[in-house]
């Protein structure tokens, strides 16, 4: 069992001043019955200094500020700058406006050792981290992160390990901005994974929900539509499976065949917001609502 | 006539204060502020009236055996679940397993009802006043389903017995279910059982029940047939 959320405010334009995080933070707290291992969040939208945050995390805090020197490195040979940085523990975030291509920034940094890439966005980032929502606020702070749009989600793990890098958002890896969180389990995620590691796809983690992600990247970097990608995801992905997609420009969910794993979702003039229980919805609308719940085989997308 | 407000309560508080109000002879107990939480409402066995002003979440007024409980507004999974007898009245829409297998009373859902509406039900009505979603009245073995509006997919799936009727389109029949002829008498109880709750629309129900293939397998594993 795990728990997903998104939201996205319709009439905020593309660079945004929402309560994503704070939203996304409630919503996910009220479902930690659903999984208290981790948790993680994307917030899309966000006003950046420069034209890409990057997320990293690091096996140990010593080795936070060597990769940054490899990130600066690497960023100033492509003729761009990191303008902003911190580091906190074993996570570090940056800044850069960078000149180069993505698929070789994100090279370089995952190449130094003991580093896992949490996200390249041009206006999103992953938050993730072990322990419920409401720890996690209290060291990363999220929920003071403003935005258009975002996902959410509080694990229950049960087909690899609980650490931080196993937590949800998965990453689109390399692409930017494609992030996903799944609630279920893959039956062909070994045999997809190996066609994509032979296709030259890069996986971080043992985790089968990182596969969704990769999987819409490939779709996506084929210049397929987001729609046409989680729509295509129903027959090619086996298991159970609802998941949560969150890009540059808007939202998404795919639910499987067996209508196995919960989703609700309710739209007002102004929001969407979409959980896997109602009680999530009401951790941001505290009056009764309408929300419909989807049925098998169903996608739905909305965008900015 | 008592009132429970579940917003300063933990659900064990909530439920075992319901449970001595019921207990003591209260004739009707108004809850307020339920905010789509878990397990409201679940184990009540003696005779009275519960109104749940607001949304539940999952198992809402489960194991019951006996009260009548109103609820205005939505619940999430397995509303009603293995009820024994009573009344349940929701007025919006319900989430996947409603009436998972209750045995007895009468369900109402005034709005749709997701997946599995009615799985492995053993007794009892469950009418639905909009559509149902993908495998209703899946593995059902008793009783009877009433949707007004549409079915999905795989109607009546691996059904063994009971019986299920659709007012709107059937998206398919599942595995080992068909239609068949409905009789004057069964309609008539059909929309006696929808007038009850004011739906007084004359829909033209298709029935279905079990063709009960499923019963007995029809082919033989290649070593059964050498034993033969």
């Amino acid at each position: 069992m795990c728990g997903v959320g998104g939201i996205l405010y319709k009439k905020i334009g593309s660079t945004g001043k929402a309560p994503i995080g704070e939203n996304l933070v409630k919503m996910l707290e009220s479902m930690t019955h659903r999984g208290k291992d981790s948790s993680g969040f994307t917030i899309v939208g966000e006003e950046i200094d420069g034209d890409l945050v990057i997320r990293v995390w690091t096996t140990t805090a010593d080795q936070a500020a060597h990769v940054l020197s490899r990130a600066q490195e690497t960023v100033q040979k492509s003729g761009g700058v990191v303008v902003t940085h911190g580091i906190w523990g074993q996570f570090l975030r940056l800044t850069a406006n960078y000149e180069g291509d993505i698929p070789a920034l994100a090279e370089a940094l995952l190449n130094t050792e003991g580093v896992a890439l949490h996200s390249i966005g041009e206006t999103s980032e992953v938050i993730k981290d072990t322990g419920t929502p409401a720890d996690m606020d209290s060291i990363h702070s999220m929920s003071q992160l403003k935005g258009t749009h975002g996902i959410g989600h509080v694990r229950m793990a049960t087909e690899s390990l609980v650490d931080v890098n196993h937590a949800h958002p998965f990453w689109a890896y390399p692409f930017t901005d494609v992030t996903v969180v799944h609630n279920g389990q893959l039956t062909n995620y070994h045999k997809l994974k190996r066609i994509y590691e032979d296709q030259g796809h890069r996986f971080q983690t043992g985790n089968d929900s990182e596969l969704i992600a990769v999987y819409l990247a490939d779709k996506l970097a084929n210049g397929e539509t987001l729609d046409y990608a989680l729509r295509s995801s129903l027959g090619d992905l086996d298991g159970t499976f609802t998941y949560l997609v969150s890009t540059k420009y808007g939202l998404g969910y795919a639910k499987d065949q067996w209508s196995a794993k919960p989703l609700v979702t309710m739209e007002t003039d102004d929001i969407i917001a979409i959980a896997s229980e109602e009680i999530a919805l009401r951790g941001v609308f505290n009056q009764e609502i309408d929300r419909m719940e989807p049925q098998n085989s169903e996608v739905m997308t909305w965008l900015l | 006539m008592a009132t429970l407000d579940a917003a300063g309560l933990t659900t064990r508080e909530l439920n075992v204060r319901l449970k001595g109000f019921a207990a003591s002879g209260a004739e009707e107990i108004t809850i307020l502020n339920p905010q789509a939480r878990h397990n409201i409402a679940v184990g009540i066995f003696d005779d009275c009236k519960i109104k749940i002003n607001g949304s539940v979440g999952y198992y809402a007024a489960s194991l019951l055996d006996g009260p009548e409980v109103a609820i205005d507004g939505n619940a999430g999974w397995a509303l009603g679940d293995n009820m024994m007898s009573g009344k349940i009245n929701l007025t919006k829409d319900a989430g996947a397993s409603v009436g998972s297998t209750m045995q007895g009373g009468e369900l109402f859902v005034g709005g749709n009802a997701g997946a599995r509406a009615g799985i492995s039900m053993k007794g009892g009505t469950l009418i639905v006043g909009g559509n149902s979603g993908f495998l209703t009245g899946f593995m059902m073995q008793k009783g009877r389903i009433i949707v007004c509006g549409d079915a999905g997919e795989a109607v009546g799936d691996s059904m063994y017995e009971g019986t299920i009727y659709v007012g709107g389109e059937i998206a398919s029949l599942g595995s080992d279910a068909k239609t068949e002829e409905i009789s004057e008498d069964e309609v008539i109880a059909v929309l006696a059982a929808l007038g009850n709750h004011g739906i007084t629309k004359r829909y033209t129900f298709k029935k279905i029940v079990s063709a009960k293939r499923l019963y007995h397998y029809d082919s033989l594993e290649r070593l059964e047939k050498t034993i033969i």
